[in-house]
C-alpha cells in the first residue's frame, strides 16, 4: 500500500490518499494522471493493466488502486 | 437485399414464422440459416470472406483459449513446487505464444479489409509515384473490389472477440456454427452496431419465447427508423447533393442549409438504420446494443463522440486507444521526455527555462493520450473511406478535442470570472449549439469532392448571403415546397420524440395508453411512412450511407 501512496504522491502529493474516495468522481485525476499512474504501477508490480480495468471504480481511492494492484498480482 | 425493400419484409416475415414454429431450444439455428441466405442475396462469392473470417477467427480463439487451459492446470499441478518467479515465467512464456496466434488472426481479417478497401488508394499514389520520380507512365491498373456486404463490421466484431479472448474476458465459444451466427447475425451485418460477444452471444443463443408484445414493440421500432430514412434523409439528400455539385452559384445561406440538412440527413439515414437493425432483431427477441444517444444534444466533441456510433467509439476506444495508450513503451516514451526536461532544464529553473521545464512534463504527460488519440482518430478517418477528405476529417477531430481539452481551464476561468451559470439553461444551449455546429461543419468534408473542394464549400458559406432565394431551393435545387416543409416538420417530430425519449422509452410509454389509443399511434406512424416517405425519382432505398463504411 505503501508503495501506491508514493505513486500517488508523485502525481498529486497535496491529496490525503488515507481519506480521499473520489479521486476520478471528483475530478482529483484527470486521464492523463490516471494512464501516468498506470504505468508507474505496471513498472513498479510488473501487472498488465488492460482496457477492462479502467473503470472509475478501480481508480477512485488509494485502497482501490491497491486492491486492483493485488487483484492482478494474484492473476 | 435491401432494409427497405418488399422482399426484405417477406423475409423477415417468413424467418419469424419458421423461428417462431422451431423448437425453442434450437430457434438460434434458424437465426443462423436466416443470415447466410439474407448474406447469399449480397453474391455469393461474398460467402468466402466472411467464412475466412468466421474460420480464422474460431480457431485463433481456440488456440488461445487451448494455451490458457494449458497454463490453468500446468499451475495447479505444479501449484506446490513452483516458486513465484518460476510462474510469472512460465505465463509469459504462454501470453507470448497468444499474442503471436492472436497477431496472426488479425493480420488475416485486417489483412483481408485493409487490401480490399485500401488497393487502390495505395494504387494511386504508387502510380502517382512512380510517375513523379521515374516518370513512368506504365500505371498499374486499378483493382475495382466491391466490398463484400458489411465487412468492415463483422471484421471489427470479430476482432473485438478475439482480442477479449487474449485478455481471459470471456470464455470462447465451442460451437463453430454458434460463431459463426454471432459474426453473421443478419439485422446488424449491413451497417451495426458492433456488438461485444458478452452482449451479444447470450441474446442470440438464449431460448426465445413467442411474445406478440415485443414483435409488435420491435416492429414499431422498425417503423420510426423507415420514418427517420424514408420521410427525412431520403427527401434531403438530392437538395444536398444539388447544392454541393452547384456551390460556385448558390453559395451562403444556401451551403448552411445543406450543412444543416446533411446532418439532419446522416442522422435520419444512420439511425433510422440502426432503429430498423434493433427492431428487427427485437422481433426475434434479441436486445442489440443502442448505436445513439441524441448525439445533437451533446454538449462537447468528446461528448458527441460517446453518444454518436457508440459501438464503434467504444471498439476504438477499448481496441485502439487504451492497448496503446496503456502500452510500457508509450508511457515510457512519456517518462522519458519528462525527465529529459528535469534533467537540461531543472525543476527550480527560471526564465525560459522554466517554460521549457513545464513544457517538457506537461507534453511528457500527454504523450500516452495524444499519441493513442491521434491513431485513433486517422483509423477512424480511414474506415469511413480510402480518401484524403476523410483522413482529414478524422484529424480535424482529434485537433478540436485536444483543443477542448486543453481550453477547458480557460473556459472554466471564463465561465467563473463573468459569473455565469454552467448548469443553466443558457450556458448548456451554447455549448449544444457550438457543439452541433462544428461537427456539421466537418462533415462538409463527407459531402466534398476532396479536401481542396471542402475548404472553398466553407468559405463560401460566408459570402452572399443577401443573395439567398427559397424559390431557387423548391425550385433548381430538387427540394420542391412541398417536400421542404414535410422535411421541416419530420425533423422537429423527430427532435421531439428525442427530447421525450431523455425520460425514458416512447415506446413503453405508448404501450401505457389504452389500446385503442396505441394502434392509433402505430397506423399515423405507418400512414406517415407510407404517405410521407421519399420515393421520388432515382430513389434507391437500398443505399445506407454507412453500409458503404
Amino acid at each position: 500500500m505503501d508503495t501506491v501512496i508514493e505513486i500517488l504522491k508523485g502525481v498529486h502529493p497535496e491529496i490525503d490518499y488515507e481519506t480521499e474516495t473520489g479521486l476520478i468522481d471528483k475530478r482529483i485525476f484527470d486521464s492523463f494522471d490516471v494512464v501516468n499512474i498506470v504505468g508507474e504501477l505496471m513498472d513498479e508490480f510488473d501487472i498488465e493493466i488492460t482496457a477492462e480495468h479502467m473503470i472509475p471504480e478501480n481508480f477512485n481511492s488509494a485502497e482501490a488502486i491497491y486492491a486492483l494492484v493485488q487483484r492482478l498480482e494474484e492473476e | 437485399m435491401s432494409f427497405i425493400s418488399m422482399d426484405f419484409a417477406l423475409f423477415v416475415t417468413a424467418a419469424l414464422v419458421v423461428y417462431y414454429v422451431f423448437p425453442q431450444k434450437h430457434r438460434w439455428v434458424v437465426l443462423l440459416a436466416a443470415s447466410y441466405v439474407f448474406y447469399g442475396f449480397s453474391g455469393v462469392a461474398n460467402f468466402a470472406y466472411i467464412l475466412v473470417t468466421t474460420v480464422s477467427t474460431f480457431v485463433c480463439a481456440m488456440l488461445i483459449g487451448n494455451k490458457g487451459t494449458e497454463q490453468k492446470e500446468y499451475l495447479k499441478e505444479h501449484k506446490e513446487s513452483l516458486t513465484k518467479e518460476e510462474k510469472k515465467s512460465y505465463k509469459a512464456g504462454i501470453k507470448k505464444k497468444q499474442r503471436l496466434i492472436l497477431a496472426v488472426g488479425v493480420l488475416i481479417n485486417f489483412g483481408i479489409l485493409v487490401y480490399l478497401k485500401y488497393a487502390d488508394w495505395s494504387i494511386a499514389y504508387i502510380n502517382l509515384f512512380r510517375l513523379s520520380r521515374f516518370g513512368r507512365t506504365d500505371f498499374i491498373p486499378f483493382k475495382n473490389f466491391i466490398l463484400p456486404l458489411g465487412i468492415s463490421f463483422y471484421t471489427f466484431q470479430a476482432m473485438g472477440y478475439l482480442v477479449d479472448i487474449y485478455y481471459g474476458k470471456y470464455e470462447r465459444e465451442h460451437n463453430i456454427f454458434k460463431f459463426a451466427l454471432f459474426v453473421s447475425f443478419f439485422p446488424q451485418i449491413i451497417q451495426g452496431p458492433i456488438s461485444r460477444f458478452g452482449e451479444l452471444a447470450p441474446e442470440l443463443y438464449k431460448e426465445v419465447k413467442f411474445d406478440f408484445n415485443r414483435i409488435r414493440s420491435g416492429f414499431y421500432r422498425v417503423m420510426w427508423g423507415l420514418f427517420k430514412k424514408l420521410v427525412i434523409a431520403d427527401r434531403l439528400a438530392a437538395y444536398v447533393t444539388e447544392t454541393m455539385a452547384q456551390k460556385e452559384s448558390y453559395k451562403g445561406l444556401y451551403i448552411l442549409l445543406a450543412v444543416f440538412f446533411y446532418s439532419m440527413q446522416i442522422y435520419g439515414d444512420f439511425s433510422g438504420g440502426i432503429d430498423v437493425a434493433i427492431g428487427v432483431a427485437e422481433m426475434f427477441g434479441v436486445k442489440l446494443h443502442e448505436n445513439f444517444e441524441r448525439p445533437f444534444f451533446s454538449k462537447s466533441i468528446s461528448e458527441y463522440w460517446q453518444r454518436w456510433h457508440m459501438t464503434l467509439g467504444t471498439w476504438f476506444k477499448d481496441y485502439i486507444f487504451y492497448p496503446l495508450s496503456l502500452n510500457k513503451g508509450i508511457i515510457k516514451l512519456g517518462r522519458l521526455l519528462r525527465e529529459h526536461g528535469e534533467k537540461r532544464y531543472g525543476k527550480d529553473s527560471r526564465g525560459l527555462k522554466k517554460l521549457c521545464y513545464g513544457f517538457t512534463q506537461q507534453l511528457g504527460k500527454r504523450i500516452p493520450i495524444y499519441i493513442p488519440m491521434f491513431m485513433v482518430w486517422f483509423t477512424t478517418g480511414m474506415w469511413h473511406g480510402s480518401q484524403n477528405r476523410y483522413v482529414v476529417w478524422g484529424l480535424f477531430n482529434f485537433v478540436f478535442i485536444v483543443l477542448g481539452t486543453e481550453l477547458e481551464p480557460i473556459s472554466l476561468k471564463l465561465v467563473e470570472r463573468f459569473k455565469l451559470n454552467e448548469a443553466g439553461f443558457m450556458m448548456k444551449s451554447y455549448r449544444v449549439f457550438k457543439t452541433f455546429w462544428l461537427m456539421s461543419f466537418l462533415r462538409i468534408f463527407d459531402i466534398s469532392r476532396d479536401v481542396p473542394s471542402a475548404f472553398q464549400a466553407f468559405k463560401y458559406i460566408f459570402t452572399q448571403w443577401g443573395s439567398f432565394n427559397i424559390v431557387n431551393v423548391y425550385e433548381n435545387l430538387s427540394l420542391p415546397k412541398e417536400d421542404f416543409i414535410v422535411a421541416v416538420i419530420a425533423i422537429a417530430v423527430m427532435f421531439i420524440f428525442d427530447l421525450i425519449q431523455r425520460k425514458g422509452s416512447v415506446r413503453e410509454r405508448i404501450f401505457r395508453l389504452p389500446v385503442p389509443l396505441q394502434w392509433m399511434m402505430l397506423s399515423l406512424l405507418v400512414t406517415a411512412v407510407s404517405v410521407f416517405g421519399y420515393y421520388g425519382p432515382g430513389y434507391d432505398a437500398g443505399s445506407f450511407i454507412y453500409g458503404a463504411f
